[in-house]
């Protein structure tokens, strides 16, 4: 066991705890508080994969922007009909727990079944220096066309979802 | 330097938050659950390509994995539009409530 190993079990478990929680809560509040453990996890993992580019931009992304927007979107969206209204008592419906947990239980024995007998082959080649220069310089020369694609699809995004959420009288 | 956290641990706990994804997926029936079982599931994938990439000298999935950051976002942001005027038209957003106009 070493330190390495350890925090990696510390973070998977931080991942995978939050996610399950985010699963069993019915309050949906709960959820956004356990999503946003789930992603600082995630972010932890990155670290240790060694991409501390990822890492930042997966904080700043999914933790400041959109966490903030699924807030905004359960206030938006706030019932209460069910509950306490002087508490922070948003409890949503669900559907019978059995189906889906098999489910999600088969789904989760399959794919490691699979990835267990699987070969992947190839050698770790994992340097832990920064990846900040070689992404930058990637998405400048040789990603340059996706990079501005994807520029052009994020425009199209925010204003497309800006005209849908506006009134129609 | 070798890394010496092996490639299919990265890989089963992309597993294990692709399956609590889906079970939310079918499981709530608020919509706002239901795109954080997809946000969820998205983020499997990308720690996948993570993971692999550590195995590449072009690191192609740390690349691949930024580009799915974006359309990740564009994805949340236009949905909880949609969300939003679901809500405005139906004053509830449950997926179990919803009926087809015919």
């Amino acid at each position: 066991m070493t330190p390495l190993m350890l925090s990696f079990l510390a973070l998977v478990g931080i991942t995978c705890g939050s996610a399950l929680v985010m699963l069993w809560t019915k309050n949906i509040l709960h959820a956004a508080l356990a999503m946003f453990m789930t992603m600082l996890g995630l972010a932890g993992l990155y670290v240790l994969a060694y991409v501390d580019v990822m890492a930042v931009s997966h904080l700043m992304i999914y933790v400041g922007g959109v966490l903030i927007l699924i807030l905004f979107g359960i206030m938006l969206t706030n019932q209460n009909s069910r509950g306490d209204k002087d508490q922070n008592n948003l409890v949503t419906e669900e559907s019978s727990r059995v189906w889906p947990v098999l489910i999600g239980l088969a789904i989760f024995a399959g794919l490691v079944f699979i990835l267990s007998r699987g070969n992947f082959g190839g050698v770790e080649i994992a340097d832990p220096n920064s990846k900040l220069s070689f992404v930058g310089i990637s998405l400048l020369t040789e990603y340059a066309m996706p990079f501005e694609l994807v520029g052009i699809y994020l425009l199209i995004a925010l204003i497309g979802s800006t005209y849908i959420a506006k009134h129609h009288d | 330097m070798i890394n010496e956290i092996p490639l299919v641990l990265f890989l089963w706990a992309g597993a294990c938050l692709f399956a609590i994804g889906f079970s939310m997926l079918i499981l709530k029936r608020n919509a706002i659950f239901v795109l954080m079982g997809i946000e969820l599931m998205l983020n499997a994938a990308n720690l996948n390509l993570i993971a692999f990439s550590r195995q590449d000298t072009a690191n192609q999935g740390l690349l691949l994995g930024i580009f799915v950051l974006v359309v990740g976002v564009c994805e949340m942001a236009v949905a909880l539009a949609l969300v939003i005027q679901a809500y405005r038209q139906f004053q509830h957003i449950d997926l179990g409530r919803f009926k087809s106009r015919n």
